[in-house]
């Protein structure tokens, strides 16, 4: 699963650069940046954190 | 009736006329048509009046200061010819890159004598039995970046961002490697700089510009032995610390502050004046946060830290008192780090300086009100380490904006770092359940991200360096004065903070993980790290104290 999440975490931020070649609107190019940060957050806060969390030292 | 009429047409008549003579006494005289004055060129000849001092005057010493500092200290070029317009002229020029060049090294040594106030913040956040450890790590992370840093991260952060005209051009460092992407160059590295020699580098303005830049990455190191403190091999520390200074710092900085892609998003897309982020809240701070973030996910929390169904303890640091002085070290620092991030106190704009101290200072207070009333309503008490943690977030915040922004924009700006800080600090802690002993993920991490969001919606479009900023005519601004493109910059900035940043430390650590490991014994943690790891305890006399108290 943290493979997956470092994926998916770079997924975001190459959404976020594809959105100036996708869209010349301001508001398009937004939308596209800030759907790339929610997924990078997305990849980090729940599937790379999830995955440490099963194994953490405290449930030993 | 019609008296009464014409009395009060009187009285109006009168109170008109009066106006009328009050207003022209208040007007400024007009300035009289004087036929424009055509300039007197100064020639050669007319230095030679100039009087010098004699050396009567000299000898007899200078208390009032008035014959220090004449027309006998202009260098001249040729003997033969005397002072000439020429001479004068490359004085000026040196004087005004002289200044730059002190103002830049003088706030390049107070953002070196910030490694001190991480140093004590730190140490002080942590407990007694990790204090060399602790310390060690501040210490050493200075020597172990600056090598990384000379070697190859210099380079690569900045051997292609052209000229400086604040340091005298620094011209060597002109050679940025790019790809062409949606048809448009994408400045990935720098290639000239390697040990300070490579490529015409051996130059007095790049060295200026190398020991300003140092610092700034040494401060990005700092924030992760916060992050990972107390469990973290002393050899993992040194191995990590040496990627990012020689890696992952120069990388990212290249891209915003190098001529890289992020700084050209607005000449190469038309968003904004491309990603900007004055002093670093994106390029040190995040960075910093975001790889503190990685490591301590990976070097896993404190033994003791959570319960076995995942509620968290507090592990209490063992010295306040070095804690809130180290935040009032870091605050000093702060003002070489952002007012000296013009890179120069006399040339276009540069006068701003005073704005950015400012902006600074203001935006620490607020921070630091900001975390004291959060803690104080929350929880009763106005907590004296979050008060320190709201300073540095709101410092941390107005790191990037603190150039293009007013003093009700940092005051904001400051004030919600300071709650922001305390809420991150509960996320990380209770909901993540990632343990960071000092808080350097939300302090550095989230609110680094703050403030380079904060770009996007508070600069006022007031600021003028040189009349453009990344090559894009125009100063800086933000949505809430007008420019919505200038937002996007700043999100791709921190989506490639997040997702690439992040991504890019996380693979770090990892393969670290698998060559060298990068958690101490459980017994050794226990114990305390400083003599399995340093060989010397931090504090010797409290532990015979402590024997000596049992004893009896």
């Amino acid at each position: 699963m943290t493979l997956v999440g470092v994926l998916i975490t770079v997924l975001g931020f190459v959404i976020a650069v594809l959105s100036v070649a996708m869209t010349s609107s301001v508001g398009g190019r937004m939308v596209l940046v800030l759907i790339g940060i929610a997924l990078s957050l997305i990849g980090i806060i729940r599937i790379i954190n999830g995955a440490f969390l099963k194994n953490a030292v405290w449930r030993r | 009736m019609e008296e009464i009429r014409s009395v009060k047409k009187t009285i109006l008549l009168l109170t008109l006329s009066l106006n009328a003579s009050l207003a022209l006494a208040q007007a400024p005289a007009a300035p009289a048509a004087a036929p424009a004055a055509a300039p007197v060129p100064i020639t050669d000849s007319d230095l030679k009046g100039v009087a010098s001092p004699s050396n009567d005057d000299r000898l007899r010493g200078d208390p009032g200061g008035s014959i220090t500092g004449t027309v006998a200290d202009i260098a001249v070029a040729d003997s033969k010819k005397g002072l000439t317009i020429g001479d004068v002229v490359n004085q000026i020029g040196q004087n005004k890159i002289a200044i730059n060049f002190v103002w830049t090294l003088i706030t390049g040594f107070l953002v070196m004598f910030m490694q001190a106030g991480f140093a004590v913040v730190e140490t002080g956040l942590c407990r007694a039995k990790n204090a060399n450890h602790t310390m060690m790590m501040n210490f050493m992370v200075y020597g172990v970046g600056m090598l990384a840093y000379w070697l190859i991260g210099f380079a690569i952060q900045m051997g292609g961002v052209g000229g400086n005209g604040n340091l005298g051009g620094i011209q060597p460092l002109n050679t940025e490697w790019t790809i062409n992407l949606f048809g448009k160059a994408f400045g990935l590295f720098g290639q000239h700089g390697l040990f300070l020699t490579q490529g015409g580098t051996y130059d007095v303005g790049t060295m200026v510009m190398f020991l300003f830049q140092m610092v700034f990455m040494d401060t990005a190191l700092t924030i992760v032995t916060g992050s990972c403190a107390e469990r973290w091999k002393y050899v993992a520390f040194v191995v990590a610390s040496f990627v990012m200074g020689a890696f992952t710092y120069p990388l990212f900085a290249n891209w915003a502050w190098g001529n890289g892609w992020l700084a050209n998003l607005g000449a190469n897309f038309g968003l904004g004046k491309g990603y900007c982020d004055f002093a670093g809240s994106g390029v040190v701070h995040a960075v910093g946060g975001l790889t503190a973030l990685a490591g301590a996910m990976i070097v896993g929390p404190r033994l003791g830290k959570y319960t076995r169904d995942g509620k968290p303890n507090a592990i209490i640091g063992h010295d306040i008192v070095i804690v809130l002085t180290g935040c009032f070290i870091l605050a000093f620092g702060w003002f070489g780090f952002n007012p000296g991030s013009t890179l120069g106190a006399s040339g276009n704009g540069n006068l701003r300086i005073s704005s950015v101290a400012v902006n600074t200072m203001l935006a620490g207070m607020t921070g630091g009100f900001g975390a004291m009333f959060y803690m104080w309503m929350r929880y009763g008490k106005p907590d004296a380490s979050m008060s320190g943690n709201g300073l540095l977030a709101g410092l941390v915040a107005i790191t990037a904006p603190s150039g293009f922004v007013n003093t009700v924009g940092a005051s904001i700006i400051g004030l919600i770092a300071g709650v922001l800080v305390c809420i991150s600090v509960e996320f990380v802690d209770r909901v993540m359940k990632v343990d960071d002993p000092v808080g350097a993920i939300s302090v550095h991490g989230t609110n680094g991200l703050w403030g380079v969001l904060s770009v996007g919606l508070f600069a006022d479009g007031k600021s003028n360096y040189g009349g453009s900023w990344n090559g894009v005519n125009g100063s800086v601004t933000g949505l809430f004065y007008g420019d919505a493109s200038q937002l996007v910059a700043q999100l791709m900035g921190i989506a490639t903070l997040i997702g690439f940043v992040f991504t890019f430390s996380f693979v770090v650590f990892w393969i670290i993980e698998m060559v060298v490991g990068h958690r101490v014994s459980a017994k050794v943690e226990l114990d305390g790290l400083d003599l399995p790891e340093m060989g010397q305890l931090g504090y010797p006399e409290f532990e015979l104290k402590a024997r000596s108290a049992a004893a009896a």
